[in-house]
């Protein structure tokens, strides 16, 4: 099977949307964050953190 | 999250810790008996909840003598070992007094490490003078100053750096000093990134 032809406009546009997709993650994240508990996210940051 | 923020000191109270929060914390109890030192790197997202991890912490130490020095390094080689050089003289004088840093891992071990540097710019120097002083728990932490740190992750640029960026920022924009915020901003020219990815 040959490779695929790449197409590196839509692969740089599709990067930056992930990226800002991420940033609008972090919003809704520390908003999260910002009403929970110390005790529980930090046992959940815990669990990613140690894995 | 639930934290005390005055001019000097941000306590935060029933973390459950991670391993890399005890490692920080255990490395830099040992080193603040010799040095004063300030903690500048990603970590300090991860303190306030940024969900990643590190594999390095990056701390900034005020010069000291080579006795000094060696002395710290008979207090941690018990537990740590320089990953760059097992010789104190060959440490400090071909690293840190050439201005390039040590890393210290636990014995064993290589990540998570600190990375050790001696200030090398005006900004290093006012960081270390300026730290902040974070209560975790029962221990003593120092960090830059925020209004310091936000704008150097945007400067450093990388999309991880924007994002602990934007993660501190939406923390602690109510509590920081704006004026010297933006004056920062303005000194490192980040401001274009600030107004894309931060207001």
């Amino acid at each position: 099977m040959s490779t695929p032809n790449i197409d590196l406009e839509e692969l740089e546009k599709q990067k930056k949307q992930n990226f800002i997709e991420r940033l609008h993650f972090i919003d809704m994240y520390v908003e999260w964050l910002k009403k929970t508990p110390n005790k529980e996210w930090s046992a959940q940051q815990k669990k990613i953190i140690d894995k | 999250m639930d934290f005390n923020y005055s001019e000097n000191c941000i306590s935060i109270q029933d973390k459950v810790l991670s391993k890399l929060d005890q490692f920080t914390i255990d490395f830099t109890e040992k080193l603040e008996k010799f040095s004063k030192y300030v903690i500048v790197s990603g970590y300090i997202s991860i303190l306030f909840g940024r969900n990643r991890t590190s594999e390095d912490i990056d701390i900034i130490v005020e010069k000291q003598s080579f006795q000094n020095f060696k002395s710290f390094w008979n207090y941690i080689e018990k537990d740590y070992e320089c990953i760059n050089s097992n010789d104190p003289n060959e440490a400090y004088h071909n690293y840190l007094m050439e201005e390039s840093a040590l890393r210290f891992a636990r014995k064993s071990s290589f990540i998570p490490n600190v990375e050790f540097k001696y200030p090398k710019t005006s900004l290093d120097e006012w960081t270390l003078v300026k730290r902040k002083k974070i209560v975790l728990n029962q221990y003593i932490l120092y960090i830059s100053p925020l209004e310091l740190q936000i704008p150097f992750k945007l400067f450093l640029g990388s999309e991880k750096d924007i994002e602990d960026a934007l993660h501190l920022y939406k923390i602690f924009q109510k509590y920081i000093n704006h004026s010297l915020f933006e004056e920062f901003i303005r000194k490192l020219n980040t401001e274009e990134l600030f107004n894309t990815y931060l207001k």
